[in-house]
């Protein structure tokens, strides 16, 4: 039998975060696509439950001009 | 039953950065203590860029306030503030329990700082590891042996002219054959 493969542990889960701040661009930067839309947790392997938190805080962060909702060309 | 709120605006940039933390003093906190509230946090980004134009503006001033206040009161202070057109945008949302202790954006901002560096050193010493030699390479001499071997076997003492002639006089010498 070959050895089970290690369970992927969500990066959130791992740092044992509660609650996600909407404040904090930098970090919803990292969980968004090129083109600005949210990146689906099949490619950022985030859990349900964070993921859901996440979701609701770059939407309220896109409400205060923190982060875009699309990507502009600079001119 | 008072429960906890966090609020952040938008002060549009027609002011000094003064004026607009005066403005945020006199206008958002002031009313939440008027309505009974009791603000426990406070902080003034200045200015930040927007990530897109509101109202063709590029940039604005940001406020930061935590308050408790009991949630009857918060209608009123919205109405208020949606009214006054130096305030660009605001949100209040609730805070939760688990929620960590407020970060300032000074403290925040040098946490990315920090973060940034980390992962740099990361980015070298992971190439650092890949341009140095693994492990020395084995030495060649064995190989050049062998070569040499083969070499030798395929030097085989050639013939020489004169007695291929020889062998071929005696064979044409020869009478038996019917050449």
């Amino acid at each position: 039998m070959p050895p089970k493969p290690k369970k992927f542990i969500c990066s959130f889960c791992r740092n044992d975060v509660q609650h996600i701040d909407y404040k904090n661009s930098k970090l919803l930067s990292d969980f968004i696509t090129y083109y600005r839309s949210i990146q689906s947790r099949f490619h950022t392997g985030v859990c349900l439950k964070h993921q859901k938190q996440l979701a609701s805080a770059i939407k309220k962060a896109r409400n205060m001009a923190l982060l875009a909702a699309v990507r502009y060309e600079k001119k | 039953m008072t429960q906890k709120y966090e609020i952040l605006a938008i002060i549009v940039n027609s002011l000094d950065e003064k004026a607009a933390a005066k403005y945020a003093t006199e206008h958002i906190v002031k009313k939440i203590k008027d309505e009974g509230g009791n603000v426990t946090f406070e902080d003034f980004w200045g200015e930040r860029g927007f990530a897109y134009t509101i109202n063709k503006q590029k940039w604005g001033y940001y406020f930061c306030a935590q308050f408790e206040c009991e949630p009857q009161n918060i209608d009123g202070l919205k109405h208020e503030w949606n009214l006054d057109n130096t305030i660009v945008r605001f949100l209040i949302t609730k805070v939760p329990k688990n929620a960590p202790k407020p970060q300032t954006q000074e403290e925040m901002e040098a946490q990315w700082a920090a973060e940034e560096k980390e992962q740099k050193i990361k980015e070298v010493a992971t190439k650092t590891a890949k341009s140095a030699p693994k492990k020395p390479a084995p030495e060649k001499t064995p190989k050049v042996e062998e070569k040499e071997e083969k070499s030798t076997k395929e030097e085989k003492p050639k013939p020489k002219k004169d007695v291929i002639d020889k062998k071929l006089d005696e064979i044409l010498e020869d009478s038996s054959l019917d050449l």
